[in-house]
């Protein structure tokens, strides 16, 4: 069995794909950054375009992330090696211009041993980690979210 | 002060397993970054195996182990709107969600190996090419009075088979002696090729060639016409042992490897009883002609015989015996074993070369002396001995 493995990396011959903003290209790539968390995301029922939360990135050390009454603090850390992002090819196929894959039969989702070819869509040197423990917060009638500890003091 | 929203991707269902994290050695990095950078065709990696094998990671000349980390942590891939294939121009709308596509727990490492080339010599079983078998393509099978067309194992077959990359494939066929005749795989026999290399070597002589200029078409000419060896045939054997300028059609030997293989020819009447090393030396001179006898020497045969010592003879010799290491087993454990069956004791430089193909390099070969094998020291310098003993 053969899969290959192909090198979609954004260059000067590629089409360019939407970029993330500035603040967020410094944790990752143009196009893509990964973001660790301890524990992981648990949802119910269809999560499709869902909101988890809030991401905000006031310094390059300070990015918070505000999941419902929780308020996570991260960093950025440089990886030892480098990542490299696969995607299996299929399913990529299935989002650029699902009219060209009109022809393509699928019979049903494909299974991941299955998967007939990978893109390697992004080369990353650094990551995102939220790793202290989550902070209850409550929201102010203004609408801003100050952490329970440290309301009453004066930062 | 940037604010933005996490969400799930739109198609959540679809995203979700179609993403992996490999970890890149930095070599592997180095090689992806230049061709991007150079605009050069991307390297091409493939990832090789039958389901019941380990799968490995082939790029052009090298192979990488495959194995997988479980994270403590989850990691989310976040891009912009998926949906969104490319930009029409240079000014984009400002982002202002971000999507995860996938969490994953577990990152692809991968780990420098050898070529797992042990598979050809069971797959190339009985597919022999010797002198005067060139025609022998159809079997007859006693049972049901049928003949049918030998099964013959292509070279297509052995890389969609062989878990290697096609160039360390390419050297393994080289070094295994087969021959590449109508896109099939044919090992030569050994003795043929023998003959081949003889006979190469006495027309050298007897044409008055160079051998670090010979025509090839003198060379083939004369071994087709004189002795029935197809051209083809000789012209692969020609490349394994030299090197060919194609503009000016020459070979040049490679007198080291040609003599290697005549020794070796030799060598392989003594598995079972050794002979005295001079007498050998004798042998092999002779077979190799005078032009070409100063070159003979013991340590090009290294991996493939073992010395013992003739306590019987006055002054001790040393004897020798046809000990390949291309017949011991793949797997390092099994090769401990039989290694330390024929002698008890080795020093390094006696072990190192039949551990040469299972180790990638000199600190994979460290490892496995330190995993199999116990360290002795006496007067005489640090040997290498069996780990358990079960006596008794």
């Amino acid at each position: 069995m053969l899969i290959p493995i192909n090198i979609d990396l954004p260059g000067p011959s590629t089409p360019r794909r939407p970029n993330l903003p500035p603040q967020l290209i410094q944790f990752g790539t143009d196009e893509l950054i990964l973001i660790e968390l301890q524990g992981s995301l648990e949802v119910e029922g269809n999560r499709d375009g869902q909101l988890v939360g809030k991401l905000r990135v006031d310094a390059v050390t300070k990015p918070t992330l505000v999941i419902g009454h929780h308020l996570l603090e991260g960093k950025m850390v440089s990886l030892n090696k480098p990542l490299a992002v696969l995607h299996r090819h299929d399913a990529r196929a299935s989002h650029d211009g699902a009219d060209e894959d009109a022809s393509m039969d699928v019979d049903g989702p494909l299974k991941g041993g299955e998967a007939k070819s990978w893109d390697m869509i992004a080369i990353v040197k650094r990551k995102m980690v939220f790793s202290k423990r989550p902070m209850p917060i409550a929201s102010s009638t203004k609408g801003i979210t100050t952490p329970l500890s440290r309301i009453g003091s004066k930062t | 002060m940037a604010e933005y929203e996490l969400r799930f991707s739109p198609a959540s269902q679809s995203d979700t397993g179609a993403f992996k994290l490999l970890e890149l050695p930095p070599d592997l990095c180095k090689l992806i970054e230049a061709s991007v950078a150079s605009l050069d065709k991307p390297p091409q990696f493939t990832i090789k195996g039958a389901p019941e094998d380990d799968a490995v990671l082939c790029t052009a000349d090298k192979t990488y182990t495959i194995r997988s980390v479980v994270l403590s942590n989850s990691v989310c891939v976040v891009t912009p709107d998926p949906a969104v294939s490319h930009v029409e121009n240079d000014e984009p709308e400002p982002v202002e969600e971000v999507f995860i596509r996938d969490q994953l727990n577990e990152v692809i490492e991968l780990v420098p190996s050898v070529p797992r080339l042990y598979k050809l010599k069971l797959l190339l079983r009985g597919q022999e090419y010797d002198e005067g078998h060139e025609d022998e393509d159809m079997v007859s099978d006693d049972d049901d009075d049928t003949t049918s067309r030998r099964q013959r194992f292509k070279y297509d077959d052995a890389r969609a088979m062989i878990q290697a990359s096609d160039a360390e494939l390419d050297k393994g066929l080289r070094d295994r002696r087969v021959l590449m005749l109508n896109g099939e795989l044919r090992p030569i026999a050994l003795s043929h090729l023998t003959t081949i290399l003889e006979l190469l070597l006495t027309n050298l002589v007897s044409l008055s060639l160079s051998h670090t200029a010979a025509p090839i078409l003198t060379l083939t000419s004369s071994l087709e016409d004189e002795h029935d060896i197809k051209r083809d045939v000789s012209r692969q054997v020609m490349s394994w042992f030299g090197r060919f300028d194609e503009d000016a059609g020459t070979w040049e030997m490679d007198v080291n490897a040609v003599i290697r293989e005549v020794g070796l020819g030799i060598l392989r009447a003594y598995r079972n009883e050794p002979t005295p090393e001079k007498a050998f030396l004798g042998e092999w001179r002779k077979a190799v002609g005078d032009t070409f006898e100063e070159h003979v020497s013991l340590p090009l045969l290294a991996g493939n015989y073992l010395t013992s010592p003739d306590t019987l003879a006055d002054p001790p010799t040393s004897l020798l015996t046809y000990f390949p290491s291309s017949e011991l087993p793949a797997e390092p454990g099994a090769r401990f074993v039989e290694l330390f069956i024929a002698r008890p004791r080795w020093k390094i430089e006696e072990i190192a070369p039949f551990l040469a193909d299972v180790a990638v390099d000199a600190k994979e070969r460290d490892k496995l002396l330190l995993k199999h094998a116990r360290t002795v020291t006496d007067p005489d310098g640090i040997w290498y001995t069996a780990r358990a003993k079960y006596t008794g």
